[in-house]
């Protein structure tokens, strides 16, 4: 970390997200339409960063607090005709909640424990989901709204832009320093006066807001939510790719592998869909074996000047 | 004024009496050498001071109040901290990084990371790292992680330093340095040591005092000069089918 160069990194996310900004307005609906999924990944790529790239503790069942900010959303909406914005709002505190709740269980257990217990929790919540009727027939919610891209489109660039800028502030931070010793040595860094189980909370919940708000801002786009695709295990590893591949614990990072596996998938989809899973594996397994600090690695070695400027 | 005080601390695993009854005082700015055979209990011992496990029974009090029931970070707040047995770097970052994490969360007089970079400069130089600072901790050699380690423990602002076996696994001419780092740092900081050790040489030029556990009892206590002419001493180490030094 190199503290006394600040800004290069964050300028240049700054750059890229008003580009985004510029792009929706300036060539409208059909554009910002396909960005919002790409703006929907990175937001949910920037929440498992908070506690698997910078913390270390691979969640496998991110999708949950995604399903959760979902259904706040599709339940607010559809039955008591709430503004989606209130939608996204209870989704984040949602996810915050059960975030919390859930975290002082299971943040007890570290490596491939923790790991099964986040999968075990995606089974279990699927399975209460489908035996509530209020959620719907087969946790099915559909609503109508009236079609106004732009709304959700701006939610979620919103939402990015925050994850950004707390992503690159807890990394020079204090929190950031106890936060990578816990990732390398957990006792060591409780024997020097660490509190690794309060910032593995705090890692963890922050989570679970912002996927709770991706969540809602992807039930809000797709006019709906249905609990098979909504507690899909392959998202929670398109999540975990998305980090590996752009590089785990970094601000730039998230939002390469988002753009890195979003877009070919968007062309990918009319033609081989199916073979999308095996290329992103693929891909993820090549990283893992080369470039373990994914794409943020390479540029780093690549450059001295980008080794100090790339956070 | 005596700082750590153990008071009949026992622990048992499951049927396996790991400490029976010990007790002891570590007064301020001493040096105590804590030695015995393997499997005596003496890691036990550190462990259940720094906050890393509990004891059975018994109790630990640091300046009057009670740390046994305390986890380990938390007791690095009052003053006092372990040392890892095999060093233990954050190898994700610079030996600075490593040094400053513990200014940051150790005392409470630094909050941001800048002052806490500086601080930890200072330390390192203490320690002779200064050359190193920016080196990742992976890259170190054994020794220089052990005194990274150090500038670790110092830099939490700890006034009792709990050492597990800093002096093991080096050259002659290193475990040499080491000595004379020790005498130079205890010299200028003044904290008091518990220091467990199975090099001889390092102990007994060391400490003022030292103790000898045998299965989980402390058996004798003295000036090293008294403690290694001592008849149950000679017998636990001697008598032991895997001798320890």
């Amino acid at each position: 970390m190199n503290l006394r160069k600040p800004g290069l990194t964050l300028y240049g996310l700054f750059i890229v997200m008003a580009l985004l900004a510029a792009a929706a307005l300036l060539l409208g609906v059909a554009v910002s339409s396909i960005l919002v999924f790409l703006l929907i990944y990175a937001a949910l790529a920037y929440s498992i960063n908070f506690i698997t790239g910078m913390i270390g503790y691979v969640d496998f069942g991110h999708v949950l607090f995604m399903a959760i900010g979902s259904y706040a959303l599709a339940t607010l909406v559809s039955y008591f005709g709430a503004n989606p914005l209130i939608g996204v709002g209870a989704g984040a505190m949602l996810g915050l909640v059960f975030a919390l709740g859930i975290g002082l269980v299971i943040l007890r257990f570290r490596g491939v424990y923790f790991a099964i217990a986040t999968v075990v929790l995606v089974l279990a919540a699927y399975n209460i989901v489908l035996q509530l009727p209020q959620l719907g027939e087969g946790g099915e919610i559909i609503f109508n709204l009236t079609f106004q891209p732009l709304a959700p489109y701006f939610t979620i660039w919103t939402i990015v832009l925050i994850e950004i800028a707390l992503t690159y502030y807890v990394n020079r931070s204090r929190i950031g320093f106890g936060i990578r010793a816990i990732k390398s040595e957990e006792d060591a860094a409780s024997s020097v006066g660490v509190n690794p189980q309060r910032l593995k909370l705090i890692g963890y919940m922050l989570g679970g807001l912002f996927a709770g708000a991706a969540g809602g801002v992807y039930a809000w786009s797709t006019s709906g939510v249905t609990a098979g695709p909504a507690f899909d295990f392959t998202v929670s590893l398109l999540m975990l790719a998305m980090i590996i591949i752009g590089g785990v614990g970094t601000s730039i990072g998230p939002l390469l592998g988002a753009v890195v596996v979003y877009i070919p998938s968007y062309f990918l989809l009319t033609s081989v869909a199916q073979a999308q899973p095996l290329l992103i594996g693929l891909l993820v397994i090549i990283m893992a074996l080369f470039l373990p600090d994914g794409i943020v690695g390479l540029l780093r070695r690549s450059n001295k000047r980008l080794r100090l400027a790339l956070e | 004024m005596t700082l750590l005080q153990a008071r009949n601390v026992s622990k048992n695993f499951g049927g396996v009496q790991a400490l029976r009854d010990v007790s002891f005082d570590l007064p301020e700015s001493a040096v105590i050498g804590l030695i015995g055979p393997n499997g005596s209990g003496k890691s036990t011992l550190l462990n259940i001071i720094a906050g890393l496990e509990k004891p059975t029974s018994g109790i630990v009090k640091l300046d009057g109040k009670r740390i046994d029931n305390l986890r380990a970070n938390r007791v690095v707040r009052y003053g006092l901290v372990k040392t890892h047995q095999i060093p233990k770097p954050f190898s994700n970052m610079t030996a600075r990084e490593n040094v400053a994490v513990a200014v940051l969360y150790g005392r409470r007089n630094i909050h941001s990371p800048r002052p806490a970079l500086e601080e930890a400069h200072s330390i390192l130089a203490l320690v002779g790292m200064e050359s190193k600072r920016d080196v990742a901790a992976d890259r170190l050699t054994v020794q220089e992680k052990k005194k990274v380690e150090l500038a670790r423990a110092i830099a939490t602002g700890a006034s009792i330093l709990l050492l597990d076996e800093v002096f093991a696994g080096l050259s002659p001419g290193e475990l040499k340095d080491s000595i004379q780092l020790f005498r130079k740092l205890h010299d200028e900081l003044r904290f008091s040591v518990l220091v467990v050790e199975h090099v001889m040489r390092a102990v007994l030029t060391l400490s003022q005092k030292v103790m000898v556990l045998e299965e989980g009892r402390i058996i004798a206590t003295g000036s090293p000069d008294e403690v290694v002419h001592d008849e149950k001493v000679i017998q636990a180490y001697l008598g032991s089918k895997n001798p320890a030094a």
